[in-house]
């Protein structure tokens, strides 16, 4: 016999069940635990953060009540102190640099991290607290009270051998594409639209050259966020330092990228060949080449939040912001997974994870930054992809800065809003598609 | 009757300096190989049929502790882990296996990779074998339990041709990775596998296994004794060995192996090298 126990039949093995070991369902795991709650977190990977595929920064402010310091021990890779938005064309660039030294000290702002690293360590955390960690298990269901398909969510199906977990309630924070969260009835419809793929290479370099190419030292790192890089895909473009790699990725709309003939990663060596990027990454080996799906409409494909015994969190919950200047998604997941913990360990209390006993989570969420940020910034993505601020905005802009900064002696200096109308004419931009969109931009932004 | 299962903890996927050609562990993809995972299975295929108990024996560090735990929950009794420093050559490993194997399991068959996943040469269950005083079949592509306590198996020759092979208890074989796949563990008991206990015992490590130093070789400091006499020239003089008769040079002719003999027996004389009988 083997030495192994094995946990009783009857009552639910779990007060809950967390899927997928990110940073949402840790921080769900981790709040679980804290708050005396029995709580399995199972992970398909091998290891928490297996996949090592997100867009750049982690913004550690949402962990500060989470874990207090977290800065001293959180696995990271430097500290971004310099951001940049770039506005490419072909063989221009326009960039918006903002360097602030006082990102690199307590407590910080943002980070770039190695999610196998990153999410190790928030997973370690939730262990530490009482949680049961089961990687390399795959949840293929739910489990429903009296084996009813629209009975109370009990439990979770498993890949494994005799793989039913019960529990009082589920945090479904399985990911873009939750399985769970359909299964579940809580995506009424899936519009392939609001959805892309985030493809991306990153790319080993001496910490040195590194520390030389983008004017930082120490600790310090830089996050590049691109514009008009993806040609006729709408989409965008990131660049971010490690320590000794750099991480080079495209952003690009998943019914477009399918609709036209060009691969992910023929436009992302478009976008390394850039004379703009080109001299960043130059000379380095590619280490691993990835790619993801990203909720990218936010708030306008958000799913129901709250079922009869689930919750919904993180990417599974498409709360990925991406509202142009503003590319947020681990501190969303982390907000949203500790507000799902939270609620679920109150519900478990009062012994009501109906889902009236957990609607609560929505309400901790509207009054948070998490649904207050998206619903704020709701048509945000719709703005950054569309064809005015893709196709023509960046060659307006990279036109504008041309005729600005090019001496035309012994003509005289032509007057800017001269410039702006000839550009807006030659790339076919009307005024009134222009203030539509900036109003439309002003009261998302302002 | 005991089956014993030996494995080892090791980097599947190091990091490799295509330029350098130096390896490099980030622990991140550490485990036990594809073929001590079929070691594993046979193991646990041939208790099965002779109703024995199953044992894993692996040399590794703490963090291989989790791996023993998983492959307590597909069925192990009882996981041993031999504390012992990686890079250790195979006659080292073997000797810290071979006594927790006879002492400490009694195990009757002993069931290996046919060769460890950090470059190993595949020659550790040859020495095992020998310590044990067991029958050995190594390189299976095939096993089956033969008798009550007997093992078959399948062995690759050359030309596409297979060798039929029978060794009895006590007997050490080695298998490939193809034999078997690992069984899953089922939910409950990957679930208690955490609380699993692993007992550890102390390796035997080689200390010829230390890396060889590479520094420049420095001759030992000799004793001088102090120069004599009140006027520092005079002590000048006695220090640079200046007016004093010197050896003249020589030209010998000699075999080869005598006149090394005669370099040496020179370099004795000077005081660069140690009298016969004192290591260099």
């Amino acid at each position: 016999m083997s030495n192994v126990a094995t946990p009783a039949f009857g009552a639910p093995d779990f007060d809950a069940v967390v899927v997928g070991a990110g940073p949402a369902g840790s921080a769900a795991a981790l709040e679980l635990a804290r708050a005396g709650r029995r709580v399995c977190l199972v992970e398909r990977g091998p290891y928490p953060g297996a996949k090592n595929m997100y867009g750049g920064v982690v913004y550690g402010r949402i962990l500060d009540t989470l874990l207090p310091n977290w800065w001293e021990e959180a696995p990271v890779q430097r500290w971004v102190t310099r951001r940049q938005t770039m506005i490419l064309t072909e063989t221009a660039a326009t960039t918006l640099d903002v360097r602030n030294e006082a990102w690199g000290r307590p407590p910080y702002n943002g980070a770039t991290a190695y999610r196998p690293d990153f999410d190790a360590w928030l997973a370690q955390k939730a262990v530490d607290a009482g949680a049961v960690l089961v990687c390399s298990t795959t949840v293929t269901g739910l489990l429903r009270e009296d084996g009813r398909p629209d009975g109370k969510v009990v439990g979770v199906r498993t890949d494994r051998p005799d793989g039913d977990l019960t529990a009082k309630v589920v945090v479904a924070c399985d990911g873009v594409n939750s399985f769970l969260a359909k299964e579940a009835g809580l995506y009424p419809t899936v519009d392939p639209a609001n959805y892309t793929v985030g493809v991306k290479e990153t790319i080993a370099l001496p910490r040195d050259v590194i520390d030389e190419r983008f004017g930082v030292r120490g600790d310090h790192g830089v996050d590049i966020e691109i514009l008009g890089c993806t040609g006729d895909v709408p989409g965008g473009g990131f660049v971010y330092t490690n320590l000794d790699t750099v991480a080079v990725g495209l952003v690009l709309s998943l019914p477009e990228l399918s609709r036209g003939d060009q691969r992910p990663e023929q436009l992302l060596a478009r976008l390394k060949a850039h004379p703009a990027v080109a001299p960043l990454v130059e000379g380095g080996d590619v280490k691993e080449y990835s790619a993801h799906v990203i909720p990218e409409a936010g708030f306008d494909m958000m799913p129901e939040l709250v079922g009869d015994g689930i919750l919904v969190a993180g990417d599974a919950a498409a709360m990925c912001l991406a509202a142009g200047i503003w590319l947020e998604g681990v501190n969303f997941a982390i907000g949203a997974g500790a507000a799902a913990g939270r609620t679920a360990a109150r519900a478990v209390q009062r012994d009501d994870t109906s889902a009236a006993g957990l609607a609560g989570y929505r309400a901790r969420l509207e009054s948070s930054f998490v649904l207050a940020d998206h619903r704020r910034l709701r048509d945000a993505p719709h703005l950054v992809m569309g064809e005015l601020a893709q196709q023509k905005m960046p060659r307006v802009v990279n036109g504008v800065v041309e005729e600005l900064f090019t001496v035309t002696n012994p003509d005289p200096k032509p007057r800017l809003r001269t410039i702006l109308r000839r550009q807006m004419k030659r790339h076919g931009v009307k005024w009134r598609d222009a203030v539509k969109d900036g109003l439309r931009a002003a009261r998302t932004f302002g | 009757m005991l089956v014993a299962a030996c494995v080892k903890w090791a980097d599947l996927r190091p990091e490799v300096d295509p330029v350098h050609g130096t390896v490099r562990s980030t622990g991140r993809s550490d485990g036990f190989s594809e073929a001590d995972r079929a070691a594993v299975e046979v193991a646990l295929g041939l208790a099965e049929g002779w109703g024995a108990r199953v044992a894993v024996v692996c040399a590794g560090p703490p963090a291989a502790e989790a791996g023993l735990r998983e492959l307590q929950a597909v069925g192990v009794d009882r996981a041993v882990r031999v504390d012992l420093a990686p890079d250790q050559p195979s006659e080292a490993v073997a000797a810290s296996l071979a006594p927790v194997l006879s002492a400490l399991l009694a195990a009757d068959v002993v069931v290996c990779g046919d060769y460890s996943a950090d470059r190993g040469s595949g020659s550790v269950p040859a020495y095992l074998a020998h310590l044990l005083g067991a029958e050995q079949a190594l390189g299976l592509v095939g096993v089956a339990a033969h008798g009550d306590d007997g093992v078959a198996g399948v062995r690759r020759l050359d030309g596409g041709r297979r060798e039929d092979v029978v060794a009895g208890a006590p007997a050490v074989v080695s298998v490939e990775g193809s034999v078997a796949t690992l069984r899953r563990a089922s939910l409950a008991a990957t679930l208690g596998a955490g609380a699993a206990a692993v007992e550890v015992v102390p390796g035997r490590p080689d200390p010829r296994a230390e890396a060889p130093r590479t520094e420049p070789w420095r001759p030992r400091a000799r004793h001088v004794a102090p120069p004599e006499g009140d006027d520092a020239l005079d002590r000048v003089v006695q220090l640079t060995g200046a007016f004093v008769e010197r050896t003249p040079p020589r030209t010998v002719e000699l075999e080869p192996a005598e006149a090394a003999q005669a370099v040496l027996d020179q370099l004795r004389a000077w005081g660069y090298l140690e009298p016969p009988g004192r290591p260099d």
